[in-house]
């Protein structure tokens, strides 16, 4: 059983839709999509390429405004970006003219903060990831999964109740791809955060989630959501195991690939 | 533009035959100088143009000494600095400010932009005669006239630089609830800076313009003013020496705003522009 | 290089197309020009501003009207105009030749960009006076000053194109067997013939500006800017707005019909494409 089967309800989405205009055609990317995340839980939003993951995602970041439907976080109905939300995208989104650690303290500048009281949060958070030494290098002179690991420790500087990470490694390779999950686990269950994950592979959202919303190809809506029952931390051995390979399946099936 | 190495690498590859070009383009560059020398030497021996237009480089050399060392250079030489200073400063802050502004309202956007890309067109020369009917023989005019010619290109690099920002960045800021202003000023200005600062180069070299034709429209010193003195009398290798002045100040000018650039779009000239300069190399 | 002045200048056409106007903005455009015209028309006739300096809107619009009614200036008006026209035809032959001749070797283009940037620099209207000295007040002399001017960025937009395409798309013509020629007819050519136009209308405002700089400065020759200097002295404003008026209109349409010139000859390129759909 999922550890946070019975606590609160941090995010729900009610009957969402969202309809793109392009041109003169109109594009249906979500349609009574209902979705619920937990408080402190890891969901994984696992659905075909463009089905409306991002944009489900962008949705419950106050990014897009839904076309019909509701949206509540923590009980309020969403209506514009929330400090206590923190998004990861795709590419790592590193301003070229800030070294590493202020990009890390951006999000502390923008809410008006005082800097100089999150500096050692951020030194702190750049050491979990094992970059101290580039706090002062500059984002290109960093590697991919570098720059990764930065905009990570950004997203964690200002303790987000909300994680919405929009496929973050999907760019780096496989191998570093997993190291940086393993990061982002560990970091997520230090600080406590709801994490919802938009990812295409299957053993990554297994690996990674208590939950998994599997959504159909577009129009967007859920097709089923599957409890995944493994014990935290997650180790690599896992991906040997029958139980793993089962729920692997089990959700390829509802994806139609069987 | 293209490297030597990689200019030598496309020459083997399109002709594989021929071996890799050992010698660096930079010593054509460098021979090319005394040859042009030569050739202009020659030709005003040969009279093939009328010496009145150009004088050989010995008469312009020799004439250096006499026109940069005559006692009213000095004079004539700040006016104009000082003109086109003032003009290319109040050009582009107006220009840059303006750009914020329409770059930050959609709706004043689609209002004054019709009328103020017009400007691209417009040969900002023929209100000279009316900038001088109003301000007077004077810096002020000069400036003015210097500023309305440099002020467009300006404008118009930050109105098109301010929206270049990264998509995704422009999410990064939205999803933390940044300000209009604070994305203005932490993402939208760097980002449009590279843009700028080639606004500004060109605003330079049509600033000096602005306040030349403005000298040469009506004036009582400055560069320009002496220009039109020395042709009057027929002293055409002091005029030679006045436009290679000239010269000088707009190369000048480009080297300060390049050395300016690289100082504070320290990000692009290392690591962004190189992946561009690799694409165009062939 | 990769970015020229040309091209920095010809960034109003895309914003003007990204930005569509609602009521809102037509709204603001209006009152906008509407409060302009009332204060350039109330504050000369109420002596805030000096009304024989500055003349008020209806003064500029008689001033127009007598101008087009007098027709004593057709004259000027062809010679400044043929004047533009052929000075911006020989300047973008000569242009494109030099551009073909020094670009096509990513070499020679090297070793004279230094040279390229210092031209770039000179504000070369400088060579005005020096041009009028020797070819006198004629259209020679204009023709010869706007051809100095204007010849440049169809130089550099001509080099720069050329080498616009990738080190991939070279490979790929050369894994085709292509000759040089082909090269550059199927390659370099149609990449360039973007960055080609736009140098080209950039070289119809030089042409435009060397044109006028030579009538001021010229005291013999016509012309609309020998006009304007003249009527300027005369202190005749409302003449003087209204020759300002017909080439800043000329101006404008020059550009316009480069525009849609350019959009029938680039009709490959994205921006026009999304435009047709
Ligand atoms: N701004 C937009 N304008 C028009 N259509 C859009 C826009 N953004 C997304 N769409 C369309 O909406 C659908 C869903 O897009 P979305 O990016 O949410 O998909 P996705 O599930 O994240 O896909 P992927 O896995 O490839 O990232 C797609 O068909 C896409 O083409
Ligand atoms: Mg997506």
């Amino acid at each position: 059983m999922p550890k946070n089967n019975d606590s609160k309800v941090l995010v729900r989405l009610e009957g969402v839709s969202k309809k793109y205009q392009s041109g003169s055609n109109e594009i249906v990317a979500l349609s009574g999509l209902d979705l619920e995340a937990r408080e402190g839980e890891f969901l994984s939003l696992l659905g075909p390429s463009g089905c409306g993951k991002s944009t489900a995602l962008n949705i419950m970041g106050g990014l897009l405004k839904a076309s019909e439907g509701i949206i509540t976080i923590a009980g309020e109905e969403m209506t514009k970006p929330r400090r206590d939300i923190g998004m990861m995208f795709q590419q790592a989104v590193m301003f070229p003219w800030r070294t590493t650690i202020e990009n890390v303290l951006l999000p502390i500048e923008v809410f008006g903060l005082n800097k100089k009281d999150y500096v050692a949060k951020a030194e702190e958070l750049l050491e979990m990831v094992g970059m101290t030494e580039f706090a002062k290098s500059y984002p290109w002179q960093l590697s991919g999964g570098m720059q990764q690991r930065a905009a990570l420790c950004r997203v964690l500087i200002h303790h987000p109740k909300l994680l919405l990470l929009d496929e973050p490694f999907g760019a780096l390779d496989e191998f570093t791809r997993e190291t940086m999950n393993q990061e982002l686990l560990r970091l997520q269950s230090h600080s406590g955060s709801t994490a919802v994950l938009v990812t295409h592979n299957i053993s990554e959202a297994v690996f990674m989630s208590d939950r998994i919303a599997v959504m159909s190809a577009r129009p967007g809506r859920l097709i089923g959501v599957i409890d995944v029952p493994f014990e935290r931390p997650r180790k690599p051995e896992l991906y040997g195991r029958p139980e793993f390979t089962k729920l692997v399946v089990q959700a390829r099936e509802m994806l139609g690939l069987a | 533009m293209s490297t030597a190495a990689t200019s030598g690498a496309q020459a083997t590859l399109l002709d594989p035959q021929k071996k890799r070009r050992k010698v660096s383009p930079y010593w054509i560059t460098a021979a090319l100088f005394p040859a042009i020398l030569l050739v202009w030497f020659v030709v005003t021996q040969l009279e093939v143009l009328h010496p009145i237009l150009l004088p050989g480089p010995e008469a312009v050399l020799t004439s250096i000494p006499r026109v940069l060392g005559s006692e009213t250079f000095g004079i004539h030489a700040s006016r104009t600095l000082i003109e086109t200073l003032a003009g290319f400063a109040l050009g582009a802050a107006v220009g840059f400010l303006l750009g914020l502004l329409l770059g930050s309202s959609s709706v004043l956007r689609a209002a004054y932009l019709p009328a103020l890309s017009a400007l691209e067109a417009v040969p900002t020369v023929i209100i000279a005669p009316l900038i001088i009917a109003w301000f007077g023989f004077g810096i002020e005019g000069k400036a003015v006239q210097a500023a309305i010619a440099c002020f467009y290109a300006v404008f118009i690099t930050t109105l098109s630089g301010l929206s270049l920002a990264n998509a995704n960045s422009v999410s990064l800021m939205q999803s933390l609830g940044a300000s209009k202003l604070q994305t203005l000023l932490k993402l939208r200005v760097p980002s449009a800076l590279p843009v700028i600062f080639g606004g500004l180069q060109l605003g330079a070299t049509t600033a000096i313009i602005g306040a030349i034709v403005s000298e040469f429209v009506g004036a009582d010193a400055g560069l320009g003013f002496l220009l039109l003195r020395y042709r009057s009398s027929y002293d055409t290798p002091a005029a030679w020496v006045l436009i290679l002045c000239f010269l000088v100040i707009g190369v000048s000018a480009y080297l300060l705003i390049s050395f300016a650039e690289k100082r504070i779009v320290f990000w692009r000239s290392t690591a962004v522009s190189r992946p561009d300069l690799e694409k165009n190399d062939h | 290089m990769t970015s020229t002045a040309a091209d920095v200048r010809s960034r109003g056409k895309e914003l003007r197309k990204q930005s569509k106007s609602t009521t809102q903005s037509v709204i603001v455009g209006t009152v906008t020009l509407v409060v302009f015209l009332a204060l350039w028309e109330i504050l000369p006739t109420l002596g805030v501003l000096n009304r024989v300096l500055i003349p008020t809107v209806s003064d500029t619009i008689w001033g127009l009207g007598q101008l087009i009614i007098g027709g004593y200036w057709w004259e000027d008006l062809a010679s400044t105009l043929s004047s533009v026209l052929i000075a911006w035809t020989i300047g973008v032959a000569f242009g494109i030749t030099m551009g073909v001749v020094l670009g096509t070797s990513p070499f020679v283009r090297t070793a004279i960009t230094p040279y390229a940037i210092a031209l770039q620099a000179l504000p070369k209207i400088v060579l005005a006076p020096v041009l009028i000295g020797a070819l006198g007040f004629g259209p020679e002399s204009k023709i010869a000053i706007a051809v100095a001017i204007c010849f440049f960025p169809v130089w550099i937009n001509t080099m720069v194109g050329l080498s616009l395409p990738s080190a991939a798309e070279f490979t790929f013509m050369r894994s085709l067997n292509a000759t040089r020629v082909q090269l550059f007819r199927k390659l370099q050519m149609p990449s360039a013939v973007p960055i080609v136009l736009v140098g080209m209308k950039h070289a119809m405002l030089l042409s435009f500006t060397g044109v006028l700089v030579a009538e001021i400065l010229s005291s013999a020759s016509n012309g609309l800017g020998k006009l304007v200097k003249e009527f300027s002295i005369q202190l005749n404003m409302p003449l003087t707005l209204a020759v300002i008026t017909v080439v800043l209109t000329i101006a404008v349409s020059l550009v316009s019909i480069m525009d849609v010139l350019e959009r029938k000859a680039v009709f490959w390129s994205e921006s026009e494409r999304g435009k047709k759909s």
